[in-house]
């Protein structure tokens, strides 16, 4: 089957620490650095001029935008927000994907192509219409709500969109394929009579599943979190959709330097500033993972 | 240490029966090796031991306890899979001690009962190493250790030597042979490779179609096969087709493709004139010699016979034995010769090949063996 065997090959790539295939990343590094770094040069300019009150800058070099992101509370409480969405949305996003991938791992036949195939398709739907379409399904005389009352769960609406619950969803919703593919392919590569030898030496089902598949999928579930919380971290389409003004990511906040209050100096600093802060992080997830991978002192 | 007993044992997937109404029992402590071809249902009836399987039908026992649906972990046997099927986050030590983890052995003990199990399959420098870096006759001691480690009351093997190569191979049947000898735990051992099952087994049950077709000492079953199948599978063979010419006093005697009539004392035979026979010439039964160094020489038509005049056809080295094809009016027989015996055949030689008629074995045509037992 064609979709099984790209994720075994997925899966062998991320397992394996190769790099002999530098070549075949050339024209990857290329456009990279086309389209990635050389405007990331032009951000790192950007940050380093002057607020203006005509025009989005003022050109010259100071540091004011930095001091100005970081001394503001408001801009804390959109960090932290970000950051409590990353969490929770990964969270979520990943245990989900880690069960999803061990039951398209043990489906055969139809219900393996049906249980891959479902997990490509949202893939080829942009973003946008996704997230939008979660709307009529949360909103207060959506579907969901039309059901809920309907079987008498609840007498008035519940405000599942715009808000939390409808941002968590979203964005949940966006990131799972992804956590999805990263852990399946890790486990597609899994050796079903290692899980057969731990229930035959006396472990129980939940606890074959954390002795043997958890530790095999763990390269694929680092991967799946770091997308996932880097994706969640930064989200704007769900946020901006689906949650109320309480809901404001420092995406959006950027966005809004960027396009309304046209304070480019402030939208760059504050773009750079979280892309630092994520890279620690998501280096930190990485570290986490790889070192519990190497723990074979755990006997 | 236990007893086992399977009672009537089915197991379908959908259309496909793998095992068919099977009835085993296995003595406690005993080494039985379940043998039979590829798709016989083997190792299916091995993992419906072990728990992995769950019967359709038919119930599973235990040291006389009835466990047919019990899950693996809850059942106190063992399995070294033919993949051996090591964890490979943990090390040798930790996988050794899996078992006893789960049994909720504490931390110290259980390292020490692993390192004590590591040294009985001779593995113990190896405890801290990742299972991924050793050899295949490693990784299967260790999985050896890993099941033996819990102290189950049966062990159950699913081909585990047949991923490595002969020599290996035979060494590990020895040791195979003397651990079973040390921790006097009921081993059921399957294989597809009958020198393997010869070389281990306390008794062997050959397999067909999902039934056990006959049990016994290697032996026993060797000297004694009941139906062609068997004799087949057990080793390399002459079959020549016949049918009953007449029926006599202690046997019948058999019209063969040789164009000969061939006498078998296959005691009280269920046969009747013209019914179709298979006899079986072993290679080893067979004396040979040069046709001018025997006396008489042709064959006497109508008039049962001990000896075969034909031309050697075809010789193939096979490594420390010669294997010689002759051909008797058409048909083609064969038998061997150590490398370096005293005589030595070639391509055109005339031989008269004999045999003592109590070492044929006649079988009906529907492969059940004539007169078994009524010698």
């Amino acid at each position: 089957m064609a979709t099984e065997s790209m994720f075994a090959w997925l899966g062998r790539r991320i397992k394996s620490q190769d790099t002999g295939s530098v070549m075949l990343v050339a024209p990857l590094a290329a456009f990279e650095l086309l389209f990635f770094v050389v405007p990331f040069l032009i951000l790192v300019r950007m940050s380093l001029n002057e607020s203006a009150q005509a025009g989005p800058y003022e050109s010259g070099l100071t540091l004011d935008a930095y001091r100005s992101v970081l001394d503001s509370g408001l801009y804390h409480d959109l960090v932290f927000f970000s950051f409590k969405l990353g969490v929770i949305a990964t969270t979520i996003a990943v245990l989900l994907a880690l069960f999803y991938s061990y039951a398209a791992y043990r489906a055969t036949g139809f219900r393996k192509s049906l249980l891959l195939f479902s997990i490509i398709l949202p893939l080829l739907t942009t973003l946008v219409v996704k997230t939008y379409a979660w709307r009529p399904l949360l909103a207060p005389n959506g579907v969901l709500n039309d059901v809920l009352m309907g079987i008498g769960l609840t007498s008035s609406p519940i405000q599942f969109a715009p808000g939390m619950f409808g941002t968590v969803v979203g964005q949940v919703y966006i990131v799972f394929p992804y956590a999805v593919l990263a852990i399946y392919s890790v486990l597609s590569t899994m050796d079903w009579d290692t899980v057969e030898a731990a229930r035959d030496l006396g472990a129980s089902r939940p606890r074959s599943f954390l002795e043997v598949v958890v530790p095999e999928a763990l390269p694929g579930i680092a991967v799946a979190t770091v997308v996932s919380f880097a994706w969640s971290v930064g989200a704007y389409a769900a946020p901006s959709q689906l949650g109320s003004g309480q809901q404001t990511t420092f995406a959006m906040e950027i966005e809004n330097l960027m396009l309304t209050a046209f304070d480019w100096p402030a939208g760059a600093a504050f773009s750079l500033l979280m892309l630092g802060g994520m890279l620690v992080v998501s280096l930190a997830i990485m570290r986490l993972f790889t070192g519990s991978i190497g723990g074979v002192q755990d006997v | 240490m236990a007893s086992v007993t399977l009672s009537d044992l089915r197991k379908e997937y959908g259309d496909l029966t793998a095992v068919d109404g099977l009835d085993l029992d296995v003595d406690d402590g005993e080494l039985l090796c379940l043998l039979g071809p590829s798709g016989c249902g083997k190792s299916t009836t091995l993992r419906m031991l072990g728990g992995l399987e769950t019967p359709t039908d038919g119930d599973v026992h235990i040291d006389g306890e009835p466990v047919t649906d019990q899950p693996p972990y809850e059942r106190n046997t063992s399995m070294v899979f033919q993949s051996w099927a090591l964890f490979p986050h943990k090390s040798v030590l930790e996988n050794v001690a899996f078992g006893l983890k789960m049994d909720g052995v504490g931390s110290d003990e259980r390292e020490e009962r692993a390192r004590e199990m590591l040294e009985v399959v001779e593995m113990s420098e190896f405890a801290e190493s990742d299972p991924e870096d050793l050899s295949g006759g490693q990784k299967q001691r260790v999985a050896l250790a890993r099941s033996l480690a819990i102290e189950p009351d049966v062990l159950l093997l699913d081909e585990p030597l047949s991923n490595l190569d002969k020599r290996l191979r035979e060494q590990m049947q020895l040791e195979l042979r003397n651990i079973h000898d040390a921790v006097e735990t009921t081993f059921v051992h399957v294989t597809h490779d009958q020198n393997e099952a010869f070389t281990l087994a306390d008794s062997i049950a050959i397999m067909n179609n999902g039934q056990i077709e006959q049990i016994g000492a290697p032996r026993e079953v060797y000297d004694d096969p009941v139906s062609l199948f068997i004799e087949e599978f057990l080793g390399d063979t002459n079959l020549v087709d016949a049918t009953v010419a007449s029926v006599t006093d202690d046997g019948v005697v058999a019209d063969t493709a040789f164009d000969a009539e061939i006498e078998v004392p296959t005691g009280d035979a269920a046969v009747a004139e013209d019914d179709a026979l298979t006899l079986s010439f072993r290679p080893e039964e067979l004396d040979v010699a040069r046709a001018s160094d025997a006396d008489g020489g042709a064959t006497v038509e109508s008039e049962p016979t001990t000896a075969l005049t034909g031309d050697i056809t075809d010789v193939l080295y096979r490594g420390s034995s010669v294997r010689f094809y002759v051909d008797i009016a058409g048909e083609s027989l064969f038998f061997e010769q150590s490398v370096g015996a005293d005589t030595e055949f070639s391509v055109g030689d005339t031989v008269e090949v004999s045999w003592h008629p109590s070492d044929l074995l006649a079988f009906t045509g529907d492969g059940e063996r004539v007169g078994r037992g009524g010698e």
